[in-house]
């Protein structure tokens, strides 16, 4: 190699590495499992229901997408492996740690996460709180399992490593990419227990799709998130246990005492009685006004801050959960919690 | 020709006053009164500070009057037009929100959209880019008719250079329907137009409550007040009552980053669309080759197909291309993205994204005011 030139490699190879990418001139992207159906296994492969959970390793994952190879050097952390079901305030605040000491590394372009569908959205929401990086971080899952036929998994996989390895893809807050769309956490809800486009932000809808063509974007979100978030979970160990009541015809209050009496810091309101909510009130519990139909926001009102209950805007029950859990770690005062539902 | 809005507020307190003596229930059903069951929110003490929007009127149904209060289908006609004073004097609240200059762009007079054309856009394009210099004026409300809103909008979205918020609206019931959604649209509408966070983000059109993009946004039913919804991508945001909320700005260039924004297009090269279907002949798109057009726009099947064989489109369309038309295909399915493939590239066929087929007709037409080079009309659809 003429001496001349290996200056500029070194210099070359110093701008790879800040730029995120590999030695081999690909972009890094680390992969934090959780489980979920993405990792599990059925007992026949047209088996779409009633598989077990937590099954196939981080390992397995990858090497059932050897096409990974040809667009990002994929490294992993497993975090987990169960189901949505198990996912708790400390193995949420582990993964938001991990994922924010990888994105800390100049070397690192992006962080894609695996979960379980049905709590997905939760975990995505909180992620998209407290990761504090500009890079794309994509939460993955799968409504079909890795062994059944016509499984969704390999596909949403790749394109979430594609999303997470695409500079264009920074700064929109933590992406949810399953059936070639690419969803905003905070917006997206899962709409259906079963079917494949299951993720949907009502109203809002995607902010793009991952095409054979191009990973495409035409809608960026306004409010605060990642980098521009205020929280901090690195000193924390768990969060502030909070619940959510369900509103029906007759609800008359009873949930409420009782979360109360177990211990909760703050509620989350679909079914409201006004003497329990005072009740919980005056023990300093928080209350926060949500709705259970799923789209469309809870306003903000003269009535709402006389009662001393915030509103939710169209946030639904329970992820505003998530942002009152983390909330609750910095003010218990209803008018900062209106502001930061305001702006998050 | 821009003149300040009268204050006419003394009809309607005589109308407020009446129905809270419960005397309006007998009035006559011909009434064309709003019916208002309680009065117009307080002004506010001092207007002074208010932003100043122009309230543009290219008529439409929200301009509109039925001979009855049930008559939501067969209005307009030899009825007396809702000009843009009628407006303000039905809906003095509007002025509690701004300060309001009336503009009536109707010409040369109150046609329905479907007779309206580009002519007419260009002329409204030009005026509102001369509005747009003056440092008085912070933002725009334009209503149109809904058949051909959004497309209208999406030409304002590309050829209007300003970050002043430009807000479409239109209503699916006359202004005189009964539950007309005119009324609402519009204040909505000009609270939109006047909201700091409505700036910087291309044209909007606002019913319904729902904010929306130039770009996205479809009339999606013929009737329903819900129309308009956005392809693919939804909403910016709400026209709530307790606020203007933006969740979303959009990511696609538009009005202060368009190059062609700022600009007079008094003529637009010609182009045609061709829908597709099973058996779809290739003899439309001859004629239309015929007719002079220099670009064709293919609303294909699926993700955008057009009919083979001798008789198809596909061989029509290698026809037009040897006579330098350009082809941009689109999708009739009305979502989802036309892809750049390496077989679409080598029948010179430019991928329409998720464009809509009539929007892509604009947009070609613009892109060929620049230039017929293939590589540079895929970068513009890639980019808008």
């Amino acid at each position: 190699m003429p001496r001349l030139k290996r200056p500029l490699l070194v210099f070359a190879a110093a701008l790879v590495l800040a730029a995120g990418l590999h030695a081999n001139g690909l972009p890094r992207v680390q992969l934090f499992t959780t489980g979920g159906t993405i990792q599990s296994k059925g007992a026949d492969r047209q088996k779409l229901m009633e598989y077990n959970a937590g099954k196939v390793t981080p390992e397995e994952l990858l090497a059932d997408l050897p096409e990974l190879a040809a667009i990002a050097h994929v490294g992993f952390t497993e975090i987990a492996n169960s189901g949505s079901g198990s996912m708790t305030g400390p193995i949420l605040i582990k993964l938001a740690n991990a994922i924010n000491a990888w994105l800390a590394q100049p070397e690192a372009a992006g962080a894609v996460v695996t979960h379980g569908t049905t709590s997905l959205e939760e975990t995505a929401y909180f992620l998209n709180l407290t990761v504090r990086s500009d890079k794309p971080v994509v939460v993955v899952g799968a409504m079909r399992p890795f062994t059944a036929v016509s499984r969704d998994g390999p596909f949403n996989l790749y394109n979430a490593v594609r999303v997470a390895a695409t500079p264009e893809a920074k700064g929109f807050g933590v992406l949810i990419m399953l059936n070639d769309e690419i969803n905003a956490a905070r917006d997206t809800t899962k709409t259906n227990t079963y079917r494949m486009e299951t993720f949907v932000a009502r109203d809002l809808g995607p902010l793009g799709y991952a095409d054979s063509d191009r990973i495409v974007f035409y809608r960026r979100p306004t409010y605060r998130h990642t980098f521009r978030s205020e929280f901090d979970v690195s000193k924390l160990t768990d969060l502030p246990k909070v619940d959510v009541t369900y509103a029906y015809q007759e609800f008359d209050g009873a949930a409420i005492d009782a979360f109360v009496a177990a211990g909760a810091k703050g509620i989350v309101l679909t079914g409201r009685d006004a003497d329990a909510v005072k009740r919980g009130q005056e023990k300093g519990v928080v209350f926060v006004q949500s709705d259970r139909k799923g789209a469309g926001r809870v306003m903000t009102s003269e009535r709402a801050t006389e009662r001393g209950t915030p509103t939710a805007d169209n946030i639904p029950p329970h992820k505003a959960r998530i942002l009152l859990r983390l909330a609750l770690t910095v003010t218990s005062d209803p008018a900062e919690i209106q502001r930061i539902f305001n702006e998050y | 020709m821009t003149r300040l809005a009268t204050t006419r507020t003394a009809s309607i307190r005589t109308v407020a006053a009446l129905a809270a003596l419960g005397l309006l229930a007998i009035a006559p059903a011909t009434a064309q009164e709003i019916p208002t069951y309680a009065p117009p929110p307080p002004m506010p003490a001092d207007t002074s500070k208010l932003p100043t929007v122009v309230l543009m009127s290219m008529g439409g149904t929200i301009a509109s009057r039925g001979d009855t209060r049930l008559n939501i289908t067969n209005y307009g006609g030899g009825m007396p037009r809702v000009d843009p004073e009628d407006w303000v004097n039905d809906l003095p609240e509007i002025r509690g929100i701004a300060n309001i200059i009336l503009d009536d762009q109707r010409a040369p007079r109150d046609r329905p959209s479907g007779t309206e054309t580009h002519e007419d856009c260009a002329r409204v394009a030009k005026r509102l880019n001369e509005l747009a210099a003056d440092p008085k004026i912070d933002g725009f409300v334009v209503t149109h008719g809904t058949n051909t809103m959004a497309e209208v909008a999406w030409y304002m979205n590309l050829t209007v250079k300003t970050e002043k918020p430009i807000v479409f609206v239109g209503s699916q019931r006359p202004w005189t329907g009964l539950s007309g959604d005119g009324p609402r649209n519009l204040y909505d509408a000009v609270r939109v137009a006047a909201s700091k966070e409505a700036r910087g983000k291309g044209v909007l059109q606002c019913t319904n409550q729902f904010i929306n993009t130039a770009r996205e946004v479809d009339k999606t039913s013929a009737y329903r007040v819900d129309t308009f919804k956005g392809v693919d991508a939804g909403a910016l945001g709400f026209a709530d009552p307790d606020k203007v909320v933006f969740l979303r700005e959009p990511v696609r260039r538009h009005t202060v980053n368009s190059e062609f924004a700022g600009l007079d297009f008094p003529e637009l090269p010609k182009v045609e669309i061709a829908f597709s279907y099973r058996e779809a002949p290739g003899y439309l798109i001859d004629a239309m080759v015929e007719q002079g057009v220099k670009g064709i726009i293919i609303e294909g099947v699926g993700a955008g197909g057009a009919t083979s064989g001798t008789a198809g489109q596909g061989e029509a369309i290698k026809r037009a291309q040897a006579k330098g038309v350009i082809v941009v295909m689109t999708a009739r399915t009305q979502g989802g993205r036309v892809q750049d493939t390496p077989r679409r590239r080598e029948a010179k066929m430019v991928p329409g994204d998720n464009l809509l087929p009539e929007k892509a007709r604009i947009l070609l037409q613009l892109a060929l005011t620049r230039t017929t080079d293939l590589a540079e009309i895929k970068r513009i659809f890639d980019e808008y």
